[in-house]
Protein backbone atom coordinates (compact mmCIF):
# COMPACT_ATOMS: atom_id res chain seq x y z
CA UNK A 1 0.00 0.00 0.00
CA UNK A 2 2.76 2.37 0.93
CA UNK A 3 4.72 1.65 -2.26
CA UNK A 4 1.61 2.40 -4.20
CA UNK A 5 1.16 5.79 -2.69
CA UNK A 6 4.79 6.72 -3.37
CA UNK A 7 4.22 5.58 -6.93
CA UNK A 8 1.22 7.80 -7.18
CA UNK A 9 3.01 10.72 -5.66
CA UNK A 10 5.90 10.66 -8.09
CA UNK A 11 4.93 8.77 -11.22
CA UNK A 12 7.09 10.97 -13.41
CA UNK A 13 10.25 10.35 -11.39
CA UNK A 14 9.63 6.60 -11.29
CA UNK A 15 9.07 6.47 -14.98
CA UNK A 16 12.27 8.36 -15.56
CA UNK A 17 14.13 5.92 -13.29
CA UNK A 18 12.84 3.11 -15.48
CA UNK A 19 14.68 4.65 -18.44
CA UNK A 20 17.91 5.06 -16.48
CA UNK A 21 19.40 1.60 -17.29
CA UNK A 22 19.05 2.39 -20.99
CA UNK A 23 21.04 5.61 -20.65
CA UNK A 24 24.46 4.15 -21.61
CA UNK A 25 23.06 2.59 -24.76
CA UNK A 26 21.23 5.71 -25.90
CA UNK A 27 24.22 7.86 -25.05
CA UNK A 28 26.40 5.60 -27.18
CA UNK A 29 23.95 5.71 -30.07
CA UNK A 30 23.66 9.49 -29.93
CA UNK A 31 27.41 10.09 -29.61
CA UNK A 32 28.48 7.49 -32.19
CA UNK A 33 25.65 7.56 -34.71
CA UNK A 34 23.36 10.60 -34.53
CA UNK A 35 25.80 13.43 -33.78
CA UNK A 36 28.50 12.27 -36.25
CA UNK A 37 25.95 11.94 -39.05
CA UNK A 38 24.47 15.35 -38.21
CA UNK A 39 27.92 16.91 -38.22
CA UNK A 40 28.65 15.51 -41.69
CA UNK A 41 25.28 16.82 -42.87
CA UNK A 42 26.01 20.27 -41.42
CA UNK A 43 29.54 20.51 -42.75
CA UNK A 44 28.33 19.40 -46.19
CA UNK A 45 26.13 22.51 -46.24
CA UNK A 46 28.94 24.91 -45.32
CA UNK A 47 31.42 26.61 -47.59
CA UNK A 48 35.03 27.27 -46.58
CA UNK A 49 34.05 30.56 -44.89
CA UNK A 50 31.40 28.80 -42.79
CA UNK A 51 28.39 30.21 -44.59
CA UNK A 52 25.45 28.15 -45.79
CA UNK A 53 25.98 26.94 -49.35
CA UNK A 54 25.36 24.12 -51.76
CA UNK A 55 28.81 24.46 -53.32
CA UNK A 56 29.94 21.11 -51.90
CA UNK A 57 27.05 19.38 -53.64
CA UNK A 58 27.96 21.08 -56.89
CA UNK A 59 31.52 19.78 -56.46
CA UNK A 60 30.17 16.32 -55.61
CA UNK A 61 28.54 16.35 -59.03
CA UNK A 62 31.57 17.26 -61.10
CA UNK A 63 32.39 14.78 -63.84
CA UNK A 64 34.74 12.43 -62.00
CA UNK A 65 32.52 12.32 -58.90
CA UNK A 66 29.37 11.86 -60.95
CA UNK A 67 31.10 8.94 -62.65
CA UNK A 68 31.90 7.39 -59.29
CA UNK A 69 28.20 7.50 -58.34
CA UNK A 70 27.22 5.97 -61.67
CA UNK A 71 29.85 3.23 -61.32
CA UNK A 72 28.78 2.41 -57.76
CA UNK A 73 25.10 2.33 -58.66
CA UNK A 74 25.77 0.21 -61.74
CA UNK A 75 27.98 -2.26 -59.85
CA UNK A 76 25.42 -2.49 -57.03
CA UNK A 77 22.50 -2.97 -59.44
CA UNK A 78 24.32 -5.69 -61.42
CA UNK A 79 25.49 -7.66 -58.36
CA UNK A 80 22.09 -7.23 -56.68
CA UNK A 81 20.19 -8.42 -59.78
CA UNK A 82 22.52 -11.39 -60.31
CA UNK A 83 22.45 -12.11 -56.58
CA UNK A 84 18.64 -12.08 -56.46
CA UNK A 85 18.29 -14.20 -59.61
CA UNK A 86 20.92 -16.85 -58.98
CA UNK A 87 20.55 -16.73 -55.20
CA UNK A 88 16.80 -17.40 -55.36
CA UNK A 89 17.29 -20.30 -57.79
CA UNK A 90 20.05 -21.75 -55.63
CA UNK A 91 17.96 -21.21 -52.49
CA UNK A 92 15.05 -23.03 -54.13
CA UNK A 93 17.28 -25.86 -55.34
CA UNK A 94 18.78 -26.26 -51.86
CA UNK A 95 15.34 -26.27 -50.24
CA UNK A 96 14.01 -28.89 -52.65
CA UNK A 97 16.84 -31.24 -51.81
CA UNK A 98 15.61 -34.39 -50.08
CA UNK A 99 18.61 -34.69 -47.79
CA UNK A 100 18.15 -32.77 -44.55
CA UNK A 101 21.90 -33.02 -43.94
CA UNK A 102 22.68 -31.34 -47.27
CA UNK A 103 20.14 -28.58 -46.63
CA UNK A 104 21.75 -27.86 -43.27
CA UNK A 105 25.30 -27.89 -44.64
CA UNK A 106 24.41 -25.66 -47.61
CA UNK A 107 22.63 -23.15 -45.38
CA UNK A 108 25.55 -23.17 -42.96
CA UNK A 109 27.92 -22.52 -45.86
CA UNK A 110 25.78 -19.57 -46.97
CA UNK A 111 25.76 -18.36 -43.37
CA UNK A 112 29.53 -18.34 -43.15
CA UNK A 113 30.09 -16.90 -46.62
CA UNK A 114 27.88 -13.82 -46.13
CA UNK A 115 30.23 -12.73 -43.38
CA UNK A 116 33.29 -13.16 -45.58
CA UNK A 117 34.38 -10.34 -47.72
CA UNK A 118 36.98 -7.68 -47.46
CA UNK A 119 40.67 -8.18 -48.01
CA UNK A 120 40.98 -11.99 -47.69
CA UNK A 121 38.11 -12.55 -50.13
CA UNK A 122 39.54 -10.18 -52.71
CA UNK A 123 42.90 -11.88 -52.41
CA UNK A 124 41.34 -15.33 -52.82
CA UNK A 125 39.91 -14.13 -56.14
CA UNK A 126 43.30 -12.85 -57.26
CA UNK A 127 44.78 -16.29 -56.50
CA UNK A 128 41.93 -18.01 -58.36
CA UNK A 129 41.30 -15.75 -61.35
CA UNK A 130 44.27 -13.39 -61.48
CA UNK A 131 46.48 -13.28 -64.58
CA UNK A 132 48.49 -16.28 -63.28
CA UNK A 133 45.61 -17.49 -61.13
CA UNK A 134 44.94 -21.15 -60.57
CA UNK A 135 41.67 -21.37 -62.50
CA UNK A 136 43.08 -19.09 -65.20
CA UNK A 137 46.00 -21.55 -65.63
CA UNK A 138 43.71 -24.55 -65.54
CA UNK A 139 41.41 -23.18 -68.23
CA UNK A 140 44.34 -22.25 -70.45
CA UNK A 141 46.41 -25.42 -70.07
CA UNK A 142 43.66 -28.02 -69.90
CA UNK A 143 40.96 -26.53 -72.10
CA UNK A 144 42.77 -23.95 -74.19
CA UNK A 145 40.50 -21.15 -72.94
CA UNK A 146 42.39 -17.89 -72.49
CA UNK A 147 40.61 -15.62 -70.00
CA UNK A 148 43.15 -12.83 -70.38
CA UNK A 149 43.30 -10.18 -71.74
CA UNK A 150 39.52 -10.03 -72.43
CA UNK A 151 38.76 -10.65 -68.73
CA UNK A 152 40.64 -9.04 -65.85
CA UNK A 153 39.95 -9.84 -62.21
CA UNK A 154 41.26 -6.38 -61.27
CA UNK A 155 38.42 -4.70 -63.17
CA UNK A 156 34.66 -4.25 -62.83
CA UNK A 157 33.97 -7.80 -64.01
CA UNK A 158 36.33 -9.08 -61.30
CA UNK A 159 34.51 -6.96 -58.73
CA UNK A 160 31.17 -8.41 -59.84
CA UNK A 161 32.49 -11.96 -59.35
CA UNK A 162 34.01 -11.14 -55.96
CA UNK A 163 30.92 -9.28 -54.69
CA UNK A 164 28.68 -12.18 -55.73
CA UNK A 165 30.64 -14.29 -53.26
CA UNK A 166 28.85 -12.51 -50.39
CA UNK A 167 25.72 -11.44 -52.32
CA UNK A 168 24.57 -14.95 -53.36
CA UNK A 169 24.67 -16.45 -49.87
CA UNK A 170 22.91 -13.40 -48.43
CA UNK A 171 20.06 -13.83 -50.93
CA UNK A 172 19.85 -17.55 -50.16
CA UNK A 173 19.39 -16.70 -46.48
CA UNK A 174 16.91 -13.87 -47.19
CA UNK A 175 14.68 -15.84 -49.58
CA UNK A 176 14.46 -19.06 -47.58
CA UNK A 177 11.64 -18.04 -45.20
CA UNK A 178 9.50 -16.88 -48.15
CA UNK A 179 10.18 -20.06 -50.13
CA UNK A 180 9.11 -22.06 -47.09
CA UNK A 181 5.91 -19.97 -47.06
CA UNK A 182 4.92 -21.23 -50.53
CA UNK A 183 2.31 -23.81 -49.62
CA UNK A 184 2.31 -27.09 -51.51
CA UNK A 185 -1.53 -26.94 -51.57
CA UNK A 186 -1.42 -23.83 -53.76
CA UNK A 187 0.57 -25.65 -56.38
CA UNK A 188 -1.69 -28.70 -56.20
CA UNK A 189 -4.80 -26.53 -56.44
CA UNK A 190 -3.42 -24.68 -59.46
CA UNK A 191 -2.38 -27.86 -61.25
CA UNK A 192 -5.73 -29.53 -60.45
CA UNK A 193 -7.53 -26.56 -61.95
CA UNK A 194 -5.66 -27.12 -65.19
CA UNK A 195 -2.79 -24.64 -64.85
CA UNK A 196 0.62 -25.58 -66.20
CA UNK A 197 3.73 -25.48 -64.04
CA UNK A 198 4.81 -22.25 -65.75
CA UNK A 199 1.41 -20.66 -65.18
CA UNK A 200 1.51 -21.61 -61.50
CA UNK A 201 4.85 -19.81 -61.17
CA UNK A 202 3.71 -16.76 -63.13
CA UNK A 203 0.32 -16.32 -61.49
CA UNK A 204 0.78 -17.69 -57.96
CA UNK A 205 4.31 -18.28 -56.75
CA UNK A 206 6.11 -15.25 -58.19
CA UNK A 207 3.48 -12.70 -57.10
CA UNK A 208 3.71 -14.15 -53.56
CA UNK A 209 7.50 -14.00 -53.66
CA UNK A 210 7.64 -10.56 -55.32
CA UNK A 211 7.94 -8.45 -52.13
CA UNK A 212 10.75 -10.68 -50.81
CA UNK A 213 12.58 -10.52 -54.12
CA UNK A 214 12.27 -6.72 -54.18
CA UNK A 215 13.35 -6.44 -50.54
CA UNK A 216 16.27 -8.75 -51.22
CA UNK A 217 17.33 -6.64 -54.19
CA UNK A 218 17.36 -3.48 -52.05
CA UNK A 219 19.37 -5.07 -49.23
CA UNK A 220 21.88 -6.56 -51.69
CA UNK A 221 22.12 -3.19 -53.43
CA UNK A 222 22.97 -1.45 -50.14
CA UNK A 223 25.36 -4.25 -49.20
CA UNK A 224 27.32 -3.72 -52.40
CA UNK A 225 27.10 0.08 -52.47
CA UNK A 226 28.73 0.44 -49.05
CA UNK A 227 31.50 -2.11 -49.69
CA UNK A 228 35.02 -0.75 -49.75
CA UNK A 229 37.66 -3.23 -48.58
CA UNK A 230 37.02 -5.82 -51.31
CA UNK A 231 37.19 -3.22 -54.08
CA UNK A 232 40.27 -1.54 -52.61
CA UNK A 233 42.21 -4.80 -52.26
CA UNK A 234 41.23 -6.06 -55.71
CA UNK A 235 41.57 -2.95 -57.81
CA UNK A 236 43.24 -0.28 -55.69
CA UNK A 237 42.49 3.27 -56.79
CA UNK A 238 42.03 2.19 -60.43
CA UNK A 239 38.28 1.90 -60.17
CA UNK A 240 36.26 5.00 -59.52
CA UNK A 241 33.66 4.02 -56.89
CA UNK A 242 32.00 6.35 -54.37
CA UNK A 243 33.47 4.58 -51.34
CA UNK A 244 36.96 4.56 -52.86
CA UNK A 245 36.62 8.25 -53.69
CA UNK A 246 35.43 9.23 -50.19
CA UNK A 247 38.27 7.22 -48.66
CA UNK A 248 40.79 8.96 -50.92
CA UNK A 249 39.38 12.35 -49.87
CA UNK A 250 39.68 11.35 -46.18
CA UNK A 251 43.31 10.35 -46.64
CA UNK A 252 43.90 13.64 -48.41
CA UNK A 253 45.18 11.95 -51.58
CA UNK A 254 42.97 14.13 -53.71
CA UNK A 255 43.46 17.88 -53.49
CA UNK A 256 39.94 19.19 -53.25
CA UNK A 257 37.75 21.10 -50.89
CA UNK A 258 37.22 18.81 -47.88
CA UNK A 259 33.48 19.47 -48.03
CA UNK A 260 33.20 17.43 -51.22
CA UNK A 261 33.61 14.19 -49.26
CA UNK A 262 30.86 15.34 -46.87
CA UNK A 263 28.40 16.00 -49.69
CA UNK A 264 29.21 12.64 -51.31
CA UNK A 265 28.75 10.94 -47.94
CA UNK A 266 25.35 12.58 -47.42
CA UNK A 267 24.15 11.53 -50.88
CA UNK A 268 25.37 7.99 -50.13
CA UNK A 269 23.52 8.00 -46.82
CA UNK A 270 20.35 9.04 -48.63
CA UNK A 271 20.71 6.21 -51.17
CA UNK A 272 21.47 3.67 -48.43
CA UNK A 273 18.57 4.72 -46.20
CA UNK A 274 16.13 4.54 -49.13
CA UNK A 275 17.29 0.95 -49.69
CA UNK A 276 17.02 -0.05 -46.03
CA UNK A 277 13.63 1.67 -45.57
CA UNK A 278 12.35 0.13 -48.80
CA UNK A 279 13.39 -3.35 -47.72
CA UNK A 280 11.64 -2.86 -44.36
CA UNK A 281 8.49 -1.89 -46.25
CA UNK A 282 8.60 -4.98 -48.46
CA UNK A 283 9.21 -7.01 -45.32
CA UNK A 284 5.89 -5.76 -44.00
CA UNK A 285 4.17 -6.75 -47.26
CA UNK A 286 5.65 -10.24 -46.93
CA UNK A 287 4.06 -10.67 -43.51
CA UNK A 288 0.63 -10.80 -45.21
CA UNK A 289 1.28 -14.30 -46.56
CA UNK A 290 2.52 -15.73 -43.31
CA UNK A 291 -0.62 -16.85 -41.59
CA UNK B 1 10.64 -34.55 -63.45
CA UNK B 2 14.11 -35.61 -64.61
CA UNK B 3 14.87 -32.22 -66.19
CA UNK B 4 13.79 -30.47 -62.99
CA UNK B 5 16.18 -32.41 -60.80
CA UNK B 6 18.89 -31.95 -63.44
CA UNK B 7 18.83 -28.15 -63.29
CA UNK B 8 18.66 -28.27 -59.52
CA UNK B 9 21.73 -30.48 -59.40
CA UNK B 10 23.53 -28.20 -61.84
CA UNK B 11 22.82 -24.99 -59.95
CA UNK B 12 23.80 -26.55 -56.63
CA UNK B 13 27.03 -27.84 -58.18
CA UNK B 14 27.86 -24.39 -59.60
CA UNK B 15 27.08 -22.76 -56.26
CA UNK B 16 29.31 -25.16 -54.32
CA UNK B 17 32.18 -24.86 -56.82
CA UNK B 18 31.92 -21.08 -56.70
CA UNK B 19 31.92 -21.03 -52.90
CA UNK B 20 34.70 -23.55 -52.34
CA UNK B 21 37.21 -23.08 -55.18
CA UNK B 22 38.56 -19.65 -54.06
CA UNK B 23 39.09 -20.99 -50.53
CA UNK B 24 40.78 -24.20 -51.63
CA UNK B 25 42.85 -22.33 -54.20
CA UNK B 26 44.16 -19.92 -51.57
CA UNK B 27 44.95 -22.79 -49.20
CA UNK B 28 46.83 -24.79 -51.86
CA UNK B 29 48.62 -21.68 -53.12
CA UNK B 30 50.04 -21.02 -49.67
CA UNK B 31 51.67 -24.48 -49.65
CA UNK B 32 52.78 -24.59 -53.31
CA UNK B 33 56.43 -24.16 -54.26
CA UNK B 34 55.91 -22.92 -57.81
CA UNK B 35 52.61 -22.74 -59.61
CA UNK B 36 52.70 -20.44 -62.59
CA UNK B 37 53.80 -22.89 -65.30
CA UNK B 38 51.81 -26.03 -64.54
CA UNK B 39 48.23 -27.04 -63.84
CA UNK B 40 49.11 -28.58 -60.50
CA UNK B 41 51.71 -27.11 -58.14
CA UNK B 42 55.26 -28.29 -58.81
CA UNK B 43 55.74 -29.17 -55.16
CA UNK B 44 54.49 -28.56 -51.67
CA UNK B 45 56.30 -26.85 -48.82
CA UNK B 46 55.71 -24.78 -45.74
CA UNK B 47 58.36 -22.20 -46.64
CA UNK B 48 55.87 -19.33 -47.15
CA UNK B 49 54.23 -20.04 -43.81
CA UNK B 50 57.60 -20.10 -42.08
CA UNK B 51 58.67 -16.88 -43.78
CA UNK B 52 55.50 -14.98 -42.95
CA UNK B 53 55.33 -16.16 -39.35
CA UNK B 54 58.95 -15.26 -38.70
CA UNK B 55 58.23 -11.57 -39.26
CA UNK B 56 57.82 -9.37 -36.22
CA UNK B 57 54.90 -7.52 -37.79
CA UNK B 58 53.03 -10.82 -38.14
CA UNK B 59 52.75 -11.36 -34.39
CA UNK B 60 52.14 -7.69 -33.75
CA UNK B 61 49.28 -7.28 -36.22
CA UNK B 62 47.73 -10.58 -35.16
CA UNK B 63 47.85 -9.46 -31.52
CA UNK B 64 46.43 -6.04 -32.45
CA UNK B 65 43.52 -7.62 -34.30
CA UNK B 66 42.82 -10.10 -31.53
CA UNK B 67 42.90 -7.32 -28.94
CA UNK B 68 40.63 -5.12 -31.07
CA UNK B 69 38.14 -7.95 -31.68
CA UNK B 70 38.08 -9.04 -28.03
CA UNK B 71 37.72 -5.48 -26.72
CA UNK B 72 34.87 -4.74 -29.13
CA UNK B 73 33.21 -8.04 -28.26
CA UNK B 74 33.34 -7.47 -24.50
CA UNK B 75 32.23 -3.84 -24.76
CA UNK B 76 29.33 -4.87 -27.03
CA UNK B 77 28.18 -7.53 -24.59
CA UNK B 78 28.29 -5.09 -21.68
CA UNK B 79 26.43 -2.40 -23.63
CA UNK B 80 23.87 -4.46 -25.51
CA UNK B 81 22.90 -7.45 -23.37
CA UNK B 82 21.61 -5.46 -20.34
CA UNK B 83 19.88 -3.01 -22.69
CA UNK B 84 18.10 -5.81 -24.55
CA UNK B 85 17.10 -7.45 -21.26
CA UNK B 86 15.76 -4.28 -19.69
CA UNK B 87 13.88 -3.25 -22.84
CA UNK B 88 12.38 -6.69 -23.20
CA UNK B 89 11.31 -7.07 -19.59
CA UNK B 90 10.59 -3.66 -18.14
CA UNK B 91 10.30 -1.10 -20.87
CA UNK B 92 8.80 -2.48 -24.12
CA UNK B 93 7.94 1.14 -24.96
CA UNK B 94 11.64 1.84 -25.55
CA UNK B 95 12.01 -0.99 -28.03
CA UNK B 96 11.47 1.01 -31.26
CA UNK B 97 14.15 3.51 -30.18
CA UNK B 98 16.62 0.78 -29.26
CA UNK B 99 15.97 -0.96 -32.58
CA UNK B 100 16.44 2.27 -34.48
CA UNK B 101 20.02 2.48 -33.20
CA UNK B 102 20.66 -1.17 -34.06
CA UNK B 103 19.29 -0.84 -37.62
CA UNK B 104 20.97 2.50 -38.46
CA UNK B 105 24.43 0.92 -38.92
CA UNK B 106 23.08 -1.09 -41.87
CA UNK B 107 22.55 2.21 -43.66
CA UNK B 108 25.98 3.68 -42.92
CA UNK B 109 28.85 2.58 -45.19
CA UNK B 110 32.15 2.10 -43.34
CA UNK B 111 33.86 4.97 -45.15
CA UNK B 112 30.97 7.30 -44.28
CA UNK B 113 31.11 6.31 -40.61
CA UNK B 114 34.86 6.99 -40.56
CA UNK B 115 34.35 10.38 -42.22
CA UNK B 116 31.51 11.29 -39.85
CA UNK B 117 33.56 10.42 -36.77
CA UNK B 118 36.52 12.44 -38.05
CA UNK B 119 34.31 15.47 -38.80
CA UNK B 120 32.66 15.22 -35.41
CA UNK B 121 35.60 14.49 -33.10
CA UNK B 122 38.63 15.95 -34.90
CA UNK B 123 38.15 19.13 -32.84
CA UNK B 124 39.20 17.18 -29.73
CA UNK B 125 42.55 16.44 -31.34
CA UNK B 126 44.13 13.62 -33.27
CA UNK B 127 44.81 11.73 -30.04
CA UNK B 128 41.07 11.30 -29.57
CA UNK B 129 39.72 10.72 -33.06
CA UNK B 130 42.55 8.58 -34.43
CA UNK B 131 42.89 6.40 -31.31
CA UNK B 132 42.38 2.65 -30.89
CA UNK B 133 39.60 3.48 -28.40
CA UNK B 134 37.72 5.36 -31.12
CA UNK B 135 38.27 2.38 -33.42
CA UNK B 136 36.74 0.05 -30.81
CA UNK B 137 33.71 2.35 -30.50
CA UNK B 138 33.34 2.54 -34.29
CA UNK B 139 33.58 -1.25 -34.57
CA UNK B 140 30.88 -1.49 -31.90
CA UNK B 141 28.62 0.63 -34.10
CA UNK B 142 28.95 -1.60 -37.16
CA UNK B 143 28.47 -4.72 -35.04
CA UNK B 144 25.45 -3.48 -33.02
CA UNK B 145 22.97 -5.40 -35.24
CA UNK B 146 25.03 -8.59 -34.90
CA UNK B 147 24.98 -8.36 -31.09
CA UNK B 148 21.40 -7.19 -30.58
CA UNK B 149 19.40 -9.63 -32.76
CA UNK B 150 20.70 -12.92 -31.30
CA UNK B 151 20.33 -11.66 -27.72
CA UNK B 152 16.79 -10.44 -28.42
CA UNK B 153 15.84 -13.76 -30.04
CA UNK B 154 17.25 -15.65 -27.06
CA UNK B 155 15.24 -13.41 -24.69
CA UNK B 156 12.08 -14.12 -26.69
CA UNK B 157 12.76 -17.85 -26.73
CA UNK B 158 13.57 -18.14 -23.02
CA UNK B 159 10.41 -16.44 -21.72
CA UNK B 160 12.50 -14.27 -19.46
CA UNK B 161 9.55 -12.61 -17.79
CA UNK B 162 8.28 -15.86 -16.29
CA UNK B 163 11.80 -16.89 -15.32
CA UNK B 164 12.44 -13.60 -13.54
CA UNK B 165 9.14 -13.76 -11.65
CA UNK B 166 9.69 -17.39 -10.70
CA UNK B 167 13.19 -16.71 -9.41
CA UNK B 168 12.08 -13.72 -7.40
CA UNK B 169 9.03 -15.41 -5.91
CA UNK B 170 11.38 -18.19 -4.76
CA UNK B 171 13.34 -15.55 -2.87
CA UNK B 172 16.26 -15.00 -5.20
CA UNK B 173 17.71 -11.51 -5.10
CA UNK B 174 18.43 -9.41 -8.16
CA UNK B 175 22.04 -10.57 -8.50
CA UNK B 176 21.19 -14.25 -8.04
CA UNK B 177 18.36 -13.98 -10.57
CA UNK B 178 20.73 -12.54 -13.13
CA UNK B 179 23.70 -14.84 -12.65
CA UNK B 180 21.86 -18.10 -11.96
CA UNK B 181 18.72 -17.78 -14.09
CA UNK B 182 18.74 -15.11 -16.79
CA UNK B 183 22.30 -15.19 -18.10
CA UNK B 184 22.48 -19.01 -18.38
CA UNK B 185 19.17 -19.04 -20.25
CA UNK B 186 20.17 -16.44 -22.82
CA UNK B 187 23.82 -17.55 -22.98
CA UNK B 188 23.44 -19.07 -26.46
CA UNK B 189 22.23 -15.71 -27.79
CA UNK B 190 25.05 -13.81 -26.10
CA UNK B 191 27.58 -16.33 -27.42
CA UNK B 192 26.22 -16.15 -30.99
CA UNK B 193 26.28 -12.36 -30.92
CA UNK B 194 29.75 -12.24 -29.38
CA UNK B 195 31.22 -14.58 -32.00
CA UNK B 196 29.58 -12.64 -34.83
CA UNK B 197 31.05 -9.42 -33.46
CA UNK B 198 34.43 -11.10 -33.14
CA UNK B 199 34.49 -12.41 -36.72
CA UNK B 200 33.19 -9.12 -38.16
CA UNK B 201 35.79 -7.03 -36.38
CA UNK B 202 38.63 -9.47 -37.04
CA UNK B 203 38.37 -8.97 -40.82
CA UNK B 204 37.38 -5.28 -40.60
CA UNK B 205 39.64 -3.16 -42.80
CA UNK B 206 37.86 0.08 -43.71
CA UNK B 207 37.52 1.69 -40.26
CA UNK B 208 40.94 0.53 -39.08
CA UNK B 209 42.62 1.83 -42.21
CA UNK B 210 40.91 5.23 -42.18
CA UNK B 211 40.75 5.89 -38.42
CA UNK B 212 44.08 4.65 -37.06
CA UNK B 213 46.08 3.78 -40.19
CA UNK B 214 49.70 2.80 -39.60
CA UNK B 215 49.61 3.77 -35.90
CA UNK B 216 47.75 0.57 -35.01
CA UNK B 217 48.23 -1.91 -37.79
CA UNK B 218 45.65 -4.69 -37.83
CA UNK B 219 45.87 -8.09 -39.46
CA UNK B 220 43.70 -7.21 -42.50
CA UNK B 221 45.82 -4.08 -43.08
CA UNK B 222 48.94 -6.23 -43.01
CA UNK B 223 47.30 -8.64 -45.47
CA UNK B 224 46.40 -5.87 -47.92
CA UNK B 225 49.96 -4.56 -47.73
CA UNK B 226 51.30 -8.04 -48.55
CA UNK B 227 48.99 -8.60 -51.52
CA UNK B 228 50.81 -5.74 -53.22
CA UNK B 229 54.29 -7.27 -53.08
CA UNK B 230 54.29 -10.95 -52.05
CA UNK B 231 51.30 -13.03 -53.08
CA UNK B 232 52.66 -16.26 -51.65
CA UNK B 233 52.97 -15.00 -48.11
CA UNK B 234 49.74 -13.05 -48.47
CA UNK B 235 47.95 -16.32 -49.21
CA UNK B 236 49.11 -17.72 -45.87
CA UNK B 237 47.71 -14.61 -44.15
CA UNK B 238 44.42 -14.98 -46.05
CA UNK B 239 44.16 -18.61 -44.96
CA UNK B 240 44.60 -17.55 -41.33
CA UNK B 241 41.78 -14.99 -41.76
CA UNK B 242 39.54 -17.63 -43.29
CA UNK B 243 40.25 -20.07 -40.46
CA UNK B 244 39.31 -17.45 -37.86
CA UNK B 245 36.11 -16.61 -39.75
CA UNK B 246 35.20 -20.28 -40.09
CA UNK B 247 35.90 -21.08 -36.44
CA UNK B 248 33.77 -18.15 -35.29
CA UNK B 249 30.97 -19.09 -37.70
CA UNK B 250 30.99 -22.73 -36.61
CA UNK B 251 30.81 -21.50 -33.03
CA UNK B 252 27.79 -19.34 -33.93
CA UNK B 253 26.07 -22.29 -35.60
CA UNK B 254 26.70 -24.52 -32.59
CA UNK B 255 25.43 -21.87 -30.17
CA UNK B 256 22.44 -21.07 -32.38
CA UNK B 257 21.67 -24.76 -32.78
CA UNK B 258 20.99 -24.86 -29.06
CA UNK B 259 18.41 -22.12 -29.30
CA UNK B 260 16.79 -22.34 -32.70
CA UNK B 261 16.62 -19.11 -34.62
CA UNK B 262 19.02 -17.07 -32.51
CA UNK B 263 21.01 -16.48 -35.69
CA UNK B 264 18.08 -15.07 -37.63
CA UNK B 265 18.49 -11.69 -39.20
CA UNK B 266 22.15 -11.47 -38.35
CA UNK B 267 23.44 -11.34 -41.91
CA UNK B 268 24.56 -8.36 -43.85
CA UNK B 269 26.74 -5.26 -43.68
CA UNK B 270 29.99 -5.44 -45.57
Amino acid sequence: MSTRSTERRAPGARRLLLWLPLLPFFLFGILMEIIPILSVLLSSLRDSQGGLSLANYARAMTKINRESFMNSVRLSAITAALGVGIGSLAGYAIMQSRSLFFRKVATALADVATNFGGAPLAFAFIVTLGSTGIVTQLLKKAFGIALYPSFRVYSVSGLVLAYLYFQLPLMILLIQPSLRGLKEEWREAALNLGATEARYWAKVALPVLAPSLAGGFLLLFANSYGAYATAWTLTGPDINLVTIRIAALIRGEVQLEPGTADAMAVISLAIMSLCVLGSMLTNRLTQRWKS
Amino acid sequence: MRTRSAWRGAIIAIFLIYMLVPLLATLLFSFATRWDRTILPEGLSIQWWKAVMAKRAFGMTLRNSLALSLATMLASIILVAPTAYWTHLRLPKARPYVELFTILPFGIPGVVLALALIRCYARFGAAVVYSPAMLVAACMVISLPFMYRPVLNALNAADVKVLTEAAQSLGAGWFRTMTRVIVPNIMSGIASGALLVFSTVFVEFTLANLLVGARFKTFPMYLVEFTRFDGRQASALAVISFVFAWLASIGVLLAAGRSEGAREGAAGAK
